[in-house]
């Protein structure tokens, strides 16, 4: 197992308003394994994302990546972990607005020791010609292609999408996922994606479903739909 | 590989030009102005210690009733010391002044040759170059003498030097600073010099010849041959010499240099204001900081969701404290580097000015000056650092996720408070926009409490002093107040019958004719500091006054002590106070109850009842050092009265100090109104940007400019007048406190504190008038915000 989540438990608020988001959580993940988190809003998916990214902590349960347990690490191992086998995508593309898009891209590539060719990678998001550009003079989804690369071009074990084309059009939307399917197909990492749409589920090597911070399913996808054959 | 974060540094400031401009020019005026202060200050007073040698400054001088004859001269050198003529007669100018002229030195007391050249023909002279620039005289201009009557008769070259009228006239062929006249004191009991009304100059020895020796003044100085080695031993040896001196000649005025008022009091005096210079730095560079942790603090909220996006990708927090203080950081270092190169050249030379306006100084080298790299550069940057610091590290101590959500506030209470219905809504709005502004109004608060400081500084000092002049003459308890001056060495205990009909004839001498004339016993005591009182140690007089006398409108009884208000003020004092009084060179020391306070603010004085005082001071019944006069008192010879008190004399001390600080205080309000302006724009500034979202949106909404600039100008607008409104007492109080703290602990004498309401209506109206003209730009400002601003979805 590469990723393992044992019991996990999450709350909010305090004795009299306490939320439970995340009601004992067991999940695994395989290396290279493309997981898509599916449920309605409030369901506990990006709590569940943020928990694995280590920017959340869980009430309880355990967490174990690679056979290293991130739930008693300190912030500033957390945030070594964060930087050695993390990458993460918002929804909003969050990029700094006086770097141009390869820099955006070089803040990524700073925190690694192995980075991939930013030029490569340019190539590979379709970015080549717009690398010195300002973010303000990008397109939504050239701007979410940049924050893909920037999360990517460190390499990272995991890749973590929150929601990556909830701002984007239908066209450009599967045209960022397809680069992530891409991602995972070259490089080899294991995406965990939270989505609303529950379409996107067909590319997916494994699909989980939440409900109300439950975990309502866990099924491994026979039939993974290449993204070009996705519609909604 | 480099973190490319760093390339956001460069195009931060060329995003926000106007911002980090202003920021730049106050710095670098602050620390350019302070680091030339500091190396100028350093650089004179080197200059000036150097001077002790390099001009080779006298031990002391004395003067004599006539020439001393060469026997004379041998008999005193046999005292271990070696005596140079030091000659010289005071002759009054036809522009109103006195010159004193004394025949060039070669051998003591060195001149230092500013401009020109020293004299040489016999129609030449070489001016003190403050007197020449106080009177507006430069090398080349023509120097008259009242009348020609000082001229000797007989001399043909004082013949060819009178002009037609018979005065003569002088070419001003160089400016020179004599080294012992560094202040240029006339008398050395006078309370301040007045370098615009007494002037030196050195003619050659022909030209000197010129002058009838019935108007000259025998005055030599002497030099140890063997240096002293402490002030014990120079007291000492200055207590013996006199003696020898008493044996050998009539003197009439002794003064061992360490009593000389014109070379010490340089010494003493400069340097006094670094503390407050560098305090004044600090301040400017405290408040630069704030300004950029309310800049930071505004960036770190619209930057969140990068920062939260940056931290959970894996950016440590400590990079990201460096890399937002890299820039305030960077900011400050080169304009610590600018202020200096700035300082060293210009403002250097500016208070370098400010110094030659006040003092007689020699030429000076500039000199490294570590403390004022230290003072200008390290500690700037160490604030700085630290403030920066400070603001970061509590602000990004929130998780990675609250600031992707945004979520950025510690106190987690987001209730707005409640606010009427009736209240009209521009007026809640506005209430609405200062609370979300708060901490940028908090910092404007304390940089207009701060500017508004300085200005009025700059606006008091001047009017102080002019309330100070205007109300002398009222304040004087007579217009005249002789202290008379016994010959020096008159009294020697080794030779008591000699002493005795010495001090006979003196006592015939100083009788007076004038009706007007009132004896007074006078005794020169000195204060002394303590833990309660550390103040400036100063000489103050004693006054015995008659116990119901025409000019002391205060019946005094015997053992009754009563302070002039402006000691009672400067001591805080009252009745019932015990004062500690001692002996100027001795250890003895005097302790008196202050019965009450006399209304007197012309100087620091003591009134008691005359024959008390003969008996507590032992000075011997019926025995007077002085007289008080309606009129002047012209019937006693000069030389037998030591200080003339006049209006002349108690205005000096603010006329001086008119000359040296006036100038000052003009800088000091020019960059006051700078700095209000920078950060009145600054903040402003901060403010619009802050809401330049919610302004986007009010313009889509409908809102036309004027009734947006109504909602965020006014804001300002309104908080500026309330906060001038109320800084202005808080400052007025502040400044009494440190105008009589300056007055306490750096300066003799005392000078009430009494403002005039203009005042405080110029600090008023200088500060609304800036404000206008910060508002007029942001009103432009608020008309450039794009209707998109609020629809962009980059952060």
């Amino acid at each position: 197992m590469f990723l393992r989540l044992e019991g996990i438990r999450k709350s909010y608020g305090g004795k009299d308003n306490r939320v439970e988001v995340l009601k004992g959580i067991d999940l695994t993940l395989e290396r290279g394994e493309f997981c898509v988190l599916l449920g309605p809003s409030g369901s506990g998916k990006s709590t569940l994302l943020n928990i694995i990214g280590g920017i959340d902590a869980a009430d309880s349960g355990t967490i174990t990546i690679d056979r290293v347990s991130i739930g008693s690490m300190k912030e500033k191992e957390l945030t070594r972990y964060r930087r050695e086998h993390l990458g993460y995508i918002f929804q909003m593309y969050n990029l700094i607005p006086n770097l141009t898009v390869r820099e955006n891209i070089e803040v990524g590539a700073y925190l690694s020791r192995n980075p991939l060719q930013t030029d490569e990678l340019l190539d590979v998001l379709g970015l080549r010609e717009h690398a010195g550009k300002l973010p303000n003079q990008l397109s939504g989804g050239q701007q979410q292609r940049t924050s893909i690369g920037r999360a990517i071009v460190k390499n990272p074990d995991i890749l973590l999408c929150d929601e990556p084309t909830g701002a984007l059009d239908y066209k450009t939307s599967k045209e960022i996922l397809k680069l992530i399917e891409t991602v995972n197909q070259t490089y080899g990492n294991t995406v965990i994606m939270v989505t609303h749409n529950s379409e996107i589920r067909h590319m997916a090597d494994r699909i989980v479903l939440l409900h109300d911070g439950q975990l309502r399913d866990n099924t491994l996808n026979p039939k993974k739909v290449p993204v070009e054959e996705l519609e909604w | 590989m480099k973190n490319p974060l760093r390339k956001r540094y460069l195009r931060e400031l060329r995003a926000d030009p106007g911002k980090y401009l202003v920021i730049f020019l106050l710095m670098i005026l602050s620390i350019g102005e302070i680091s030339g202060f500091l190396v100028c200050d350093e650089s004179m007073i080197g200059a000036y210690n150097e001077s002790f040698e390099k001009y080779n400054i006298e031990d002391g001088n004395f003067t004599t009733e006539s020439e001393l004859k060469a026997r004379q001269i041998k008999a005193i050198e046999a005292a271990g010391v070696s005596v140079f003529p030091l000659i010289f007669t005071d002759r009054p100018m036809a522009n109103g002044t006195t010159v004193r002229f004394f025949s060039m030195r070669d051998q003591v007391d060195l001149p230092c040759l500013m401009q020109g050249e020293l004299p040489d023909a016999a129609d030449e002279i070489a001016i003190d170059r403050m007197y020449a620039d106080n009177n507006k005289l430069k090398v080349g201009d023509t120097l008259n003498l009242q009348d020609g009557d000082a001229l000797n008769p007989q001399d043909a070259d004082a013949r060819a030097l009178q002009d037609e009228t018979g005065d003569g006239v002088f070419r001003i062929s160089g400016l020179v600073s004599l080294s012992d006249y560094s202040a240029l004191f006339e008398n050395n009991n006078d309370t301040m010099f007045d370098a615009k009304q007494f002037g030196v100059a050195v003619i050659s020895p022909e030209a000197f010849q010129q002058f009838d020796r019935d108007f000259l003044t025998w005055r030599y100085a002497w030099k140890y041959d063997t240096p002293p080695v402490n002030e014990t031993d120079e007291n000492d040896r200055a207590e013996e010499f006199v003696k020898t001196l008493t044996r050998t000649t009539d003197l009439t005025g002794f003064l061992p240099r360490y009593q000389n008022q014109a070379i010490m009091f340089t010494g003493e005096d400069m340097g006094s204001d670094r503390a407050m210079m560098t305090v004044f730095l600090y301040i400017v560079i405290v408040i630069i900081a704030f300004v950029f942790a309310v800049t930071i603090s505004n960036t770190i909220v619209s930057e969140a969701a990068v920062i939260g996006t940056l931290r959970a990708t894996g950016f440590t927090r400590r990079e990201l404290i460096r890399h937002y203080m890299t820039l305030p950081v960077m900011v400050t270092l080169l304009s610590a580097a600018i202020g200096n190169v700035f300082g060293y050249t210009v403002m250097k030379d500016i208070n370098a000015s400010l110094y030659y306006g006040s003092y007689s100084l020699p030429t000076y080298v500039t000199r490294w000056s570590g403390e004022a790299f230290l003072e200008t550069t390290v500690v700037p940057l160490a604030l700085m650092a630290v403030i920066t610091w400070w603001v970061l590290h509590r602000r990004l101590k929130l998780s990675p996720l609250q600031f992707l959500r945004r979520d950025l506030r510690r106190n987690k209470s987001r209730r707005a408070f409640p606010l009427s219905k009736r209240i009209p809504f521009f007026t809640r709005f506005r209430l609405r926009i200062a609370a979300q502004n708060r901490n940028n109004y908090i910092v404007l608060a304390i940089g207009i409490l701060f500017a508004n400081f300085l200005l009025l500084f700059g606006l008091m000092f001047p009017n102080v002093l002019h309330n100070y002049m205007d109300a002398l003459p009222g304040n004087m308890f007579c217009s005249y107040q002789y202290v008379l001056q016994l010959p020096a060495g008159a009294l020697d205990e080794d030779r008591k019958t000699e002493s005795f009909l010495k001090m006979m004839l003196f006592m015939r001498a100083v009788e007076t004719d004038n009706p007007d004339a009132e004896k007074f016993s006078a005794y020169s005591l000195r204060t002394v500091a303590d833990q309660e009182h550390p103040f400036q140690e100063e000489e103050l007089l004693i006054y015995g006054v008659e116990e119901s006398g025409r000019y002391i409108h205060q019946e005094i009884h015997p053992g009754e002590v009563y302070v002039s208000r402006a000691y009672a003020e400067k001591w805080m004092l009252h009745a019932g106070s015990s004062i500690t009084l001692k002996e100027p060179y001795e250890d003895k020391t005097y302790t008196f109850t202050v019965t009450g306070i006399y209304p007197y603010d012309g100087a620091l004085a003591v009134f008691m009842e005359r024959e008390n005082m003969n008996t507590v001071f032992d000075l011997g019944a019926g025995t007077f050092s002085g007289y008080f006069s309606a009129t002047e008192i012209t019937d006693i010879d000069e030389k037998y009265i030591g200080q003339k008190i006049d209006f002349d004399a108690l205005s000096k001390v603010s006329r001086q100090l008119m000359i040296s600080m006036g100038s000052m205080m003009d800088i000091v309000d020019v960059f006051a109104v700078i700095m209000f302006m920078i950060l009145i724009y600054l903040m402003s500034k901060m403010i619009i940007e802050k809401n330049a979202a919610s302004i986007s949106m009010a313009k889509i909404l409908g809102y036309r400019n004027s009734e947006i600039a109504r909602l965020y100008v006014m804001v300002t607008s309104l908080l500026v007048i309330l906060f001038l409104a109320v800084t202005i007492p808080v400052e007025s109080v502040a400044l009494q406190w440190v105008f009589r703290l300056i007055l306490r602990t750096e300066m003799t004498g005392w000078i009430p504190f009494v403002i005039s309401g203009s005042v405080y209506r110029n600090a008023l109206l200088t500060g609304i008038g800036t404000y206008v003209a910060v508002a007029l730009l942001e009103y432009r400002r608020i008309g450039k915000i794009p209707m998109d601003e609020v629809l962009k979805n980059v952060e």
